[in-house]
């Protein structure tokens, strides 16, 4: 083991470490895109007080955020399967419930995680943006549709782009633990390729890199997007 | 294979699983202990005029946030032993503990810098220049004045990077660490792999009452302490 780094290995585990990128990238990107809206509107049925909704989001946010996502990912994999038997027997569908790919159980968990994230993330920028912005809205002539899409959301992006670069690399962050799922990513893979020779050091070493790699480029992004948005807030204002 | 689910198991897995709490409270302490007294010190890095200095603890920061509990928990266990051996040192045999403490004072001080370099950038420096020109000497300056007023900027901030270190401790089990996240584990195969939806139910209500406790916790102490700032406002 003090014989040094295999650097051999270390090259070779690297490439097959980068192929698991895309489905992290699959889960990450799909995951936001439902927790987005998700989010927004079960954020703003926090802040407009909507009597079930409201105390449902309160309780889901305080579960999802108290408890480690590692258990939420043993939950979501012990119960989903559960269900679909159940379901499947009813109705009579011919499938193995142990045949579904663990990508779709990754997607359940991601989006369900996110979306608390979200909804904290949304209900904290919302509030930054003054009342008065909706009714001067209102008051122009603008649907209520008109008035966010054009008005409010604009505006709670470009407060809510920190943390939801924070949320997105926590996110890319947690796809590690889909090896709990035997989801086929970043760590499970070169996990696998170590296994044979026990080169443990060098894959986790790739595994490291690459998150290294993947987070700064996201944190780049989101950057430059803060920039961009921030000049698009003052342009109207000028 | 029957599978089917019995809220029994539950109820008889909270019971079970509380008494090794305590293993999840002495890891998540020590390595608050030390994460903070690394925050510290890159803290202070951050805030110097030295921009190496400067350089290594904003890189050092970087570097962890973008880093997986889980493989940084898996590198240093398999990585410091093999370090240690090139100066012969054998800690190969070194309980799992160990490594996972290191794990988490190390992520943890990276969050720590972050929280104690806002805190003290939200103090006015006339704080400082007044406190030095009523005759504290240095250090009574930020004994008495400036570490008080940080303090409790930076407690919510604290409360919640508590609160992610208990969550992430949870992995600790996947390098043998009997926490209640190991112990469940252990339950579990006990069980034959049956009624793991069950225990892992028992203990996400494990983890949400705690975190519910501590976040209270620290609620109630946001206030006991800007009672005071508050005074210090007025006057």
């Amino acid at each position: 083991m003090s014989n040094g780094l295999d650097f051999g290995f270390l090259i070779d585990t690297f490439f097959i470490a980068l192929s698991g990128v895309p489905v992290a990238m699959i889960i990450t990107i799909v995951s936001l895109v439902i927790a987005l809206p998700l989010g927004f509107l079960l954020a703003l049925t926090r802040i407009n007080k909507m009597p079930i909704l409201n105390q449902f989001s309160r309780v889901y946010v305080s579960f999802v955020r108290g408890t480690p996502v590692i258990v939420q990912i043993f939950i979501i994999y012990n119960s989903v399967p559960l269900l679909l038997a159940s379901i499947f027997e009813k109705y009579n569908i011919q499938m193995d419930v142990y045949d579904v790919n663990p990508i779709w159980y990754a997607l359940i968990v991601f989006s369900l995680n996110t979306t608390a994230t979200l909804i904290e993330v949304f209900r904290s920028a919302i509030n930054t943006v003054s009342k008065g912005q909706l009714e001067a809205a209102y008051s122009v002539g603008l649907t209520t549709v008109q008035a966010f899409t054009r008005i409010i959301i604009p505006q709670t992006l470009v407060v809510a782009l920190p943390n939801l670069c924070n949320a997105t690399v926590n996110l890319i962050k947690a796809t590690s633990l889909g090896y709990a799922m035997s989801l086929p990513e970043i760590t499970l893979k070169a996990q696998v390729a170590a296994n044979a020779s026990y080169n443990y050091i060098e894959a986790y070493i790739d595994i490291f890199i690459i998150y290294l790699i993947i987070c700064s480029l996201v944190e780049f992004l989101f950057k430059r997007m803060e920039k961009r948005l921030r000049k698009y807030k003052i342009a109207p204002a000028a | 294979m029957e599978k089917y689910f019995d809220a029994a198991y539950i109820w008889e897995s909270i019971p079970a699983l509380i008494p090794y709490l305590k293993v999840t409270f002495i890891i998540a302490g020590l390595s608050v202990l030390f994460g903070s007294l690394l925050g510290l010190i890159l803290a202070v890095m951050k805030l110097g005029k030295n921009k190496i200095a400067q350089n290594i603890a904003h890189g050092y920061t970087t570097v962890l946030r973008c880093t997986p509990s889980i493989v940084l928990l898996f590198l240093i266990y398999y990585g410091v032993p093999a370090i240690a051996m090139n100066f012969g040192i054998n800690l190969n045999d070194m309980s799992s503990a160990f490594f996972v403490v290191i794990t988490f004072t190390l992520q943890f001080g990276a969050l720590m810098s972050e929280v104690i370099r806002s805190a003290y950038e939200s103090i006015d420096k006339g704080q400082y220049e007044a406190a030095v020109s009523v005759g504290l000497s240095n250090t009574q300056a930020y004994w008495r004045i400036i570490f008080p007023q940080a303090f409790v900027v930076a407690l919510p901030n604290f409360g919640n990077s508590l609160l992610e270190l208990m969550k992430e401790g949870a992995l600790a089990y996947t390098i043998g660490l009997i926490d209640v996240m190991g112990k469940a584990n252990l339950i579990i195969a006990g069980n034959y792999n049956s009624h793991a939806l069950e225990i892992y139910i028992g203990l996400s209500i494990i983890y949400w009452i705690l975190s519910i406790l501590i976040e209270q916790f620290f609620l109630k102490l946001e206030k006991v302490f800007s009672k005071g700032k508050k005074n210090l406002n007025t006057v």
